[in-house]
């Protein structure tokens, strides 16, 4: 019985551990936001919203913050798109092409973010599409697309299709059929799916540096760049507005759906 | 569509016939064809391109030589140290942080599968909140934690466990708990999507025969969240190898491979050195990916989707 108590407290303290470096990091990006001194210190020695209100001033945070949105949420409406219709083909398809399509949209998600840069930046000079916002929400696409495709695959997977046949047999052409039998079912899958493109976008940032120009940069450029520099406060100011956001996301995708739900989904 | 079947002329109702039978078939290509066309022309194309510019003799720009073929890239890659370093530094770094991240990660996944009610909730949340939040920022957060001045070194020299404080980073450790921190909460939530399906009774069982709680875990736990454990060790391994933020605002030196090749391209306008450095890079990575995904299927499971 003594065994059983002391491997019981080893294991909560081991899981407790964990969770303490899972938030610490988070912690200090918010603390050191509210810190008075330029110089980066945890915990700070004195308080104040200096860094906020310098934060509401700097047009470049602002501009990267609108690039952030739109480039995110361009690469959210591209990748939901291929990636669901492509999964819904998938399931359809008793052939070989979906065995081909799974690895080929696989392996970008396993190659190192720069040498996909290289290679785009390369392609997107050529194609006279450098630092736009497109060159941008393509690149993102390549990365969020597996993710959304995956979600998906795995939701079509469970789905009845025989609720598909019937809709056609009851003469639903195929966009009816789609639109009143499959996605009231799916509507989640695609919702989780969209989120996921949504935040790998938002923090994606090795692509979007050799992408980007000054008008293009996003917020994890400018705050690449600004961390490369020197340790700035101001990002930490930044970041506490973005994980505010994520905790909104993920409030709002808890209520959609549920957290452990959505969790296996984002795996 | 079937209607004119009989006003077609025999022999291309020969050929249309099947055709028409497999139209469910051709709906689903038709579907998939747009992802396929996307992928051929932002993935297959710009990498051949990359291909081709690693195998010409001397570009300092975007403008390479055209029609000069040449290994020169390829030779200066496999005889300078200089290039050579990098990759063996990021070949480690990937191998030290997957250890860990699928250690803890197996660790922590039971935690949450054992959890119950708010306890778990709070663990999922955890792991759910650093996913989303930018890596940049994550990373950086070690800095005031790790570096001599910061947070842990305090914490030690308060303790006396430590007379002088140790440079946590900038250096080899910080690079390794960033990039540990950048991939752990992939890694848990692939291992927790299988143990979550897992078959408690099983554990249940093995401990009413009178296993023990490790032993229950190592084999019971262990060989059923092999699908999970594969597909962590794959992402954690080939995100680590890549690299580029944990050893750009951890890292002591610039040692990594990403780093490296970022100074050849933007500083040096190496364009053949570096492409042939990338490609390099990713063959040896996708061959060593392929090798440890082979290597863990042995112990049971299979990759869920390859």
């Amino acid at each position: 019985m003594r065994r059983e108590t002391l491997e019981n407290a080893l294991f909560r303290a081991g899981y407790l551990a964990i969770l303490t470096f899972m938030l610490l990091p988070l912690v200090v990006v918010v603390v050191t936001s509210f810190a008075e001194s330029g110089n980066l210190a945890f915990p700070p020695e004195s308080y104040s919203l200096v860094h906020y209100r310098s934060f509401l001033e700097e047009t470049r945070w602002m501009s990267a913050f609108d690039n952030s949105l739109l480039v995110g949420v361009g690469t959210t409406v591209v990748a939901t798109t291929l990636g669901v219709t492509a999964a819904f083909g998938h399931e359809l398809d008793d052939g070989r092409a979906g065995q081909l399509l799974a690895p080929l949209v696989l392996v970008p998600l396993l190659i190192p973010p720069i040498i996909l840069g290289i290679s785009m930046r390369v392609y997107f000079v050529r194609a006279g599409l450098d630092a736009s916002y497109l060159s941008i929400i393509l690149a993102h696409t390549l990365w969020a697309t597996p993710l959304v495709y995956f979600v998906m695959r795995s939701v079509f997977s469970r789905f009845d299709w025989q609720l598909l046949d019937a809709a056609r047999d009851l003469g639903a052409g195929p966009i009816q059929s789609f639109v009143y039998a499959v996605l009231p079912n799916v509507k989640h899958g695609i919702f989780v799916g969209a989120l996921l493109a949504f935040i790998v976008s938002l923090q994606e940032f090795v692509m979007a540096l050799f992408l980007s120009s000054h008008g293009t940069e996003t917020i994890p450029v400018v705050a690449w760049q600004a961390l490369r520099q020197s340790l700035d406060p101001m990002v930490s100011v930044v970041s506490t507005f973005l994980i505010l956001i994520s905790i909104g996301a993920i409030v709002i995708a808890t209520i959609a759906t549920n957290l452990d739900w959505l969790s296996k989904q984002l795996s | 569509m079937s209607g004119t079947q009989s006003s077609l002329p025999a022999p291309i109702a020969r050929l249309w016939e099947p055709l028409r039978k497999r139209s469910r078939s051709k709906r689903a290509l038709l579907l998939m064809a747009p992802l396929l066309v996307f992928e051929l022309l932002l993935f297959v194309a710009p990498f051949l391109i990359l291909l081709r510019i690693s195998l010409t003799g001397g570009s300092s720009d975007l403008r390479y030589a055209e029609g000069t073929w040449s290994v020169d890239g390829y030779v200066e890659v496999f005889t300078n140290g200089v290039l050579l370093e990098p990759i063996i530094y990021s070949f480690k770094l990937g191998l030290a942080a997957t250890a860990i991240t699928v250690v803890v990660a197996l660790f922590y996944a039971y935690a949450i599968r054992r959890a119950e009610g708010l306890v778990k909730s709070a663990l999922l949340f955890s792991v759910v909140l650093p996913l989303l939040t930018t890596l940049v920022i994550k990373t950086y957060a070690f800095r005031p934690l790790l570096s001599p001045n910061g947070t842990l070194n305090d914490v030690l020299l308060g303790l006396n466990l430590v007379s002088e404080p140790i440079q946590f980073a900038p250096g080899t450790v910080g690079v390794i708990v960033g990039q540990v921190y950048i991939v752990l909460p992939y890694a848990v939530l692939a291992i927790y999507s299988v143990l979550s399906t897992m078959d408690w009774g099983l554990v249940e069982a093995a401990r009413d025969l009178g296993a023990s709680r490790p032993r229950s875990f190592l084999e019971v736990v262990v060989p059923q969240a092999m699908p999970g454990i594969i597909v962590a060790t794959v992402i954690s391994f080939a995100w680590s190898v890549g690299a580029y933020a944990a050893p750009g605002l951890l890292g002591a030196r610039d040692q990594a491979f990403a780093i490296e090749v970022e100074k050849r391209l933007l500083s040096n306008l190496q364009w053949e050195i570096a492409t042939a450095y990338s490609v390099v890079m990713l063959v040896l990575m996708l061959v060593s990916v392929a090798v440890l995904t082979v290597a863990l299927g042995r112990f049971g499971g299979e990759m869920e989707y390859a």
